[in-house]
């Protein structure tokens, strides 16, 4: 029979992995994560307008404030990593040149204009749309610009005016000794970047109900089910469902890591710098700020206490979609059946997603030991710090604790549901079933 | 030999089979018959083992059976039980495996029935892809792979033409021939008449004719005269002993109720025009079940 079951589980893997569909759709996600993972660069080759710098013409008509928006401009543009974009140019020829240059050569015009009561005013002429960052740092530049000149009309020193001009300097205290500023900034970082993390396993336990019933139902649909199950016992049949659609998502993770691994060894091949000025999209920044944070000894236990609870959350979902498929006599009903597992897996994916901002939720907390949505959440709370490792430690007990019920109750159901093609009566038959010694 | 003792199985408070008892030596075809619902699929299920929730006994040579048994059974089911995204070699050597036979022993085994069915050209084709006839073919032969000891075929000839009905008779045949136990169910009786040694007639889950179809028939006291000529029907009903008279395109079937009234029924035809054949013959099959079922239903 050991034999039998491994033979199972090897044709049920086989016949996933020999797919041409897996085939297909892994080249498929292993090119699109790395081109994610070194999206800048793919755009940065396709080249484009985006890339071009601008030129921005000034008519200063106040004689005295080009060069304070010149170093405005460049302060704030440093401010967003967007410097190298537009450099100011003093136009010294009429209007009537500038707007024939500004339409010719898509530049920008300034006209910076004195005014008596408001000190200063601005005109912005472009020939189409500006973006709209670059609207705002012009914006914003050419009000530091008349803040200055204000300031300089109110005759206050220049030193003191420069320290006006300077950001305030935020001191951040903890009373509790083992945080730290970087812990903090941490915390807010990874409860941006954990659901992406744990988005591709959210996904992947959707896909092992679905791919456990589909399978199920294909075998009971066609009668296959009587000839395996007169040559194999029901437990048997059960478990080579359940350890190959388990393999399959294990295979799929590993597929996707590795595809992961390969985007940074390629980014890190041609030199990649981040287009986008985001921490979170900029791994190095992001592997900096880990080491920083000190959360990188936490791992140590964070990865091992998440990964025993994503692998019990797959056993777990698979082990219900195994008995679920088994009560159903097609796909279709199946489909129905299956919806409030997916629902649950989504209600765990989406508290995730919320812990960060209801930081210290009793009702989130609460979520996390529930099984099916603990192995989802328990990890992003551990990771933002909202629950400890004792919390995690007692949502793997429940859940080890449901999946012995499930395959102690779940194989009665399995063995009477299997060979069952009526949906009358089915619930009453099925709790029958777990009456049964 | 495959000995049921005084089975029974209750589907909740429904007796889907009540106190079944028969017995197939080595090398017997035995018959189990019985309208829808009767309990012949269930009964097929106890066998092989896909219900042990049962009273009663079920053993093969002497032994309970379990999962080590049932790699010498082979089952054809009523329904397609095949995988038809699979090819035909994956599907064989799928049934295969789980008969524990080694895949040398099956590709071998496959290749010289896929030869003898004349359907070698479809062995790398996906079932979905063969006609319905042919899927039995490959039906057939996932159920004879592994030479089964004891073969179950429900509705065998299902889908398939004269011809190949003949090729298929030959096989079963030959596996008899081989000592093989082989229980058949059909709805044809003139399949299970030209099959079947024993039989067992169930109805509502009990057993309402059982025993070797030569004895059975001869229990049956019932015959039939096949009579050609031309006869009036009003006088042969009046004939002491004629139970009915029925008149098809060229012969008149009298059934009498039994083998002394053949000598009243010959003493009018006799006086009878243009008589050219009168033979006396055995009920068929067909008749017993139909009056044997029918007076259990009134009962």
């Amino acid at each position: 029979m050991k034999n039998k079951l491994l033979y199972l589980t090897g044709q049920s893997l086989k016949k996933k992995i020999k797919s041409k569909w897996f085939l297909v759709v892994n080249i498929l996600l292993v090119i699109l994560i790395i081109g994610l993972i070194n999206i800048d660069s793919v755009i940065n080759a396709f080249g484009g307008k985006f890339n071009e710098e601008k030129e921005i013409l000034v008519i200063d008509n106040t004689k005295t404030s080009y060069q304070i928006l010149d170093n405005t401009l460049k302060e704030n543009s440093k401010m967003v990593e967007d410097s190298s974009k537009y450099h100011l140019t003093n136009y010294e020829k009429s209007l009537k040149e500038a707007k024939e240059e500004v339409k010719k050569d898509d530049k920008i015009l300034v006209i910076l204009d004195e005014d008596k009561e408001n000190y200063m005013n601005a005109t912005i002429i472009s020939n189409s749309y500006i973006d709209t960052l670059l609207y705002q740092i012009l914006a914003s530049s050419i009000n530091s610009t008349k803040e200055v000149v204000a300031l300089n009309k109110s005759s206050i020193d220049i030193n003191e005016l420069t320290n006006v001009n300077k950001p305030i300097e935020i001191k951040r205290e903890f009373l509790d000794e083992e945080k730290n500023e970087a812990g903090e900034n941490m915390e807010m970082i990874m409860s941006t970047v954990f659901p992406i993390v744990i988005l591709p396993f959210f996904m992947l336990s959707i896909f092992l109900v679905q791919m456990i019933g589909a399978e199920v139902n294909d075998e009971k649909t066609t009668r296959g089910m009587e000839i395996i199950i007169s040559n194999v016992s029901p437990k048997t049949h059960f478990f080579s469902k359940i350890i190959a659609g388990n393999a399959f998502v294990l295979i799929q993770g590993l597929i996707l890591v590795l595809a992961f691994i390969i985007g940074l060894i390629v980014r890190g091949m041609i030199g990649a710098k981040s287009i986008v000025s985001a921490e979170i999209f900029d791994l190095s920044g992001l592997i900096n700020a880990l080491t920083n944070s000190g959360i990188m000894d936490k791992l140590g236990y964070i990865i091992p206490l998440t990964l025993i609870l994503l692998l019990l959350g797959f056993l777990a979902y698979s082990l219900i979609a195994g008995i679920l498929a088994s009560m159903t006599t097609n796909i279709e009903d199946y489909q129905q059946i299956q919806t409030p597992i997916i629902i649950i897996s989504l209600l765990a994916y989406y508290l995730s997603m919320m812990a960060a901002m209801f930081n210290g939720s009793i009702f989130i907390r609460i979520m996390s030991y529930i099984p099916l949505i603990s192995c989802l959440l328990s990890p992003a709370l551990l990771v933002m710090g909202q629950i400890g490792i004792i919390d995690v430690l007692i949502s793997i007990g429940i859940m080890g604790f449901t999946i012995y019920l499930l395959i102690k109750y779940g194989l009665k159901i399995y063995k009477v549901g299997i060979l069952n093609y009526s949906s009358s009566k089915l619930w009453k038959k099925m709790f029958k079933a777990i009456k049964e010694k | 030999m495959l000995k049921i003792e005084h089975v029974t199985k209750y589907y909740g408070d429904f007796k889907a089979v009540d106190d079944l008892s028969f017995e197939v030596q080595d090398g017997e075809i035995f018959g189990l018959l019985g309208v829808n619902g009767a309990g012949k699929t269930t009964t097929f299920r106890m066998i092989m083992k896909l219900l042990d929730d049962y009273e009663g006994k079920i053993t093969l040579d002497g032994k309970e059976i379990d999962y080590n048994i049932t790699n010498k059974i082979g089952f054809l089911t009523e329904e397609r039980s095949l995988l038809t995204k699979l090819t035909v070699k994956e599907q064989i050597l799928f049934y295969g495996h789980l008969k524990d036979m080694k895949e040398e022993d099956i590709l071998k085994k496959l290749d010289y029935w896929l030869d003898r069915f004349d359907i070698s050209q479809y062995k790398n084709k996906k079932i979905k892809e063969l006609s319905k006839g042919n899927q039995q073919k490959i039906q057939f032969i996932s159920a004879i792979i592994n030479n089964p000891k004891l073969l179950i075929l429900d509705e065998p000839f299902s889908g398939l033409d004269p011809l190949n009905v003949e090729l298929f008779k030959k096989v079963i045949l030959e596996f008899k021939e081989k000592g093989s136990i082989i229980i058949f169910s059909s709805h044809r009786m003139d399949h299970v008449e030209m099959f079947c040694e024993k039989l067992v007639i169930l109805l509502k889950g009990k057993s309402v004719l059982e025993g070797y179809i030569k004895d059975i028939k001869k229990q049956y006291r019932k015959k039939n005269i096949v009579v050609k000529g031309d006869l009036d029907k009003d006088k042969i009903l009046k004939i002491d002993g004629v139970v009915n008279y029925e008149k098809n395109a060229n012969e008149s079937i009298i059934k009498i109720e039994d083998e002394s009234k053949i000598e009243n029924v010959f003493a009018y035809i006799s006086k009878c025009k243009n008589i050219t054949k009168f033979v006396v013959e055995e009920p068929s099959l067909n008749e017993i079940f139909i009056e044997k079922v029918g007076e259990a239903y009134e009962k």
